[in-house]
């Protein structure tokens, strides 16, 4: 059963033995509105937990994503590639962003739960 | 994730934006539509000192599209509506912009600039020469209207009144259903040329109503009491097609017209005629002179300007935005993105900078230093999308 956690950034990532899959969460896809454009990163680079590894471009500004996470990254969402706006049609869902090979999983430790997360935001 | 650029605020302050404490902790300005934008679930963010709309809940991408297609109301208040009254109003103006008032029909509104001696632009406005021959009428950008207000003061003497009207909203109705909907208040209306303005009266108010805009559509923009701009507004959205439409759509509109925004892609260190704006200045001016900044602009058409304005098309789907540098095929720079964003119309991004002339050709490849990758682009020429100005009914 994958777990999710999420930064106090926006980010979220499912987490399922030592794999993760990373997007922004439906607030973050609200705020920025209409997503034009995903920079993602390129399979096999290195991520650096709270380092930029994602642009995001909205109609209104360019965004950037960090890593929750360390690790290596095994996969990118493609389809963001031809349909950016999966991200803001389901975020949480068909709009992730990358998959990653966690190096430590005790960074997880530092991260929100969903209830922590929705405190977050309604501060 | 956290937000670049000029609308950082927005992401920092979150949902908090539709309150109204947030204007009065910032000393925010609100305008006489912020119950209506509240109403219509606007997303406010602090713009030039004033809490405005940056889109509704429909998106940027709807409402530049609507706005397209059919008719969008944008509230836009914030800008400086400046009377100026007195003595013989045509010579003292005259000696203030390049404009030729022998040139210009009462009820006529023409684009021009604010320059400073050096030449520079000091902000870009509409003038109206008026039926009634004792005043004109300014629309100035907000950010500049203080030191627009300096310089009036400092040039003109003090026979003349410089009133800056604070009690009118300003509204803008933009698309080409714009005139259909207008004439069911006014009907004269669909008679207006672009680039006209007049007085009307609807409801025993007067509305000073100017066919002109920033989005390249045919429309309107309507300067009305504070007091009566809500009924007014809430009367047009009623009428069948009309929404309301925010700062992002406004932005991503006048890019694809080719328009520049003051504090992007003009300022007071860009002459006009680096920014492509010569058409803006007649002939007889740049000759006999006597306006400020004339020497200069002089030199600068005999002696040609160092760099350009020009439309940028990035190839792909990357956009590239303000600041970012443009290089030529040896990455060498030769230029600097001053808009740039996604064009809702062409489906792909779009630029605007400046690029050393004695480079300067059409279809010529650059490349775009977008966050460390080089992104391949090419020079076109603006707009990107054909303006649809209403020319008359002849």
């Amino acid at each position: 059963m994958a777990e999710i956690y999420f930064t106090k950034d926006h980010e979220w990532i499912k987490v399922e033995d030592n794999i993760g899959v990373v997007g922004i969460t439906a607030y973050a896809s609200e705020q920025l509105g209409d997503i034009v454009f995903v920079e993602l990163p390129e399979e096999g680079i290195t991520a650096e937990i709270g380092k930029d590894i994602a642009v995001v471009e909205s109609v209104k500004a360019a965004s950037e994503v960090y890593s929750p996470v360390s690790g290596t990254i095994i996969k990118s969402n493609e389809d963001l590639n031809s349909t950016p706006e999966i991200v803001n049609e389901d975020p949480v869902g068909k709009g992730w962003f990358y998959e990653i090979k966690i190096s430590n999983n005790d960074e997880l430790l530092g991260l929100m739960s969903e209830e922590e997360y929705q405190k977050h935001i309604g501060d | 994730m956290t937000e670049e650029g000029s609308w950082k605020q927005l992401f920092c302050h979150g949902d908090y934006m539709s309150e109204a404490y947030w204007g009065l902790e910032q000393n925010l300005k609100t305008t006489p539509l912020y119950k209506v934008h509240n109403d219509n679930r606007a997303k406010l963010v602090p713009f030039a000192g004033y809490n405005l709309p940056i889109q509704y809940e429909n998106g940027i991408i709807a409402e530049h599209n609507h706005t397209r297609n059919s008719v969008s109301i944008f509230d836009v208040s914030h800008m400086g509506q400046i009377k100026i009254s007195g003595p013989m109003i045509y010579d003292a103006m005259e000696k203030i912009l390049p404009i030729s008032f022998s040139k210009i029909a009462p009820g006529q509104i023409k684009y021009t600039q604010f320059l400073n001696n050096e030449g520079k632009i000091i902000d870009d406005l509409m003038i109206c020469r008026t039926f009634e021959e004792d005043h004109v009428w300014l629309v100035v950008n907000a950010d500049c209207t203080p030191k627009d207000l300096d310089h009036l003061y400092n040039n003109l003497n003090k026979t003349y009144k410089i009133e800056l009207i604070k009690d009118r909203a300003l509204i803008a109705l933009q698309g080409p259903k714009s005139s259909n909907i207008l004439k069911t208040f006014f009907q004269e209306i669909d008679d207006m040329a672009f680039m006209t303005a007049d007085w009307f009266n609807y409801n025993n108010e007067n509305f000073f109503i100017s066919r002109c805009g920033y989005t390249g559509e045919d429309g309107f923009e309507i300067s009305i009491k504070d007091r009566h701009a809500e009924k007014f507004i809430n009367e047009l959205l009623q009428c069948e097609g009309v929404k309301l439409a925010g700062l992002g759509a406004r932005n991503s509109l006048r890019m694809e017209a080719g328009l520049c925004l003051y504090g992007n892609d003009i300022s007071s260190s860009v002459s006009p005629i680096e920014a492509g704006l010569t058409w803006s200045i007649p002939k007889e001016r740049i000759e006999n002179g006597g306006f400020i900044g004339h020497e200069s602009i002089k030199k600068d058409l005999e002696n040609g300007v160092e760099r350009k304005l020009v439309g940028i098309k990035p190839l792909g789907k990357l956009p590239a935005r303000e600041g970012a540098q443009i290089l030529d095929k040896n990455e060498k720079t030769i230029g600097k993105i001053t808009s740039g964003g996604y064009s809702p119309s062409l489906q792909a991004p779009i630029a605007m900078g400046y690029i050393n002339s004695d480079i300067l050709k059409n279809n010529y490849e650059v490349l775009l230093d977008v966050r460390g990758n080089l992104i391949p682009a090419e020079i076109t020429s603006l707009p990107f999308v054909e303006h649809k100005y209403f020319r008359g009914n002849k």
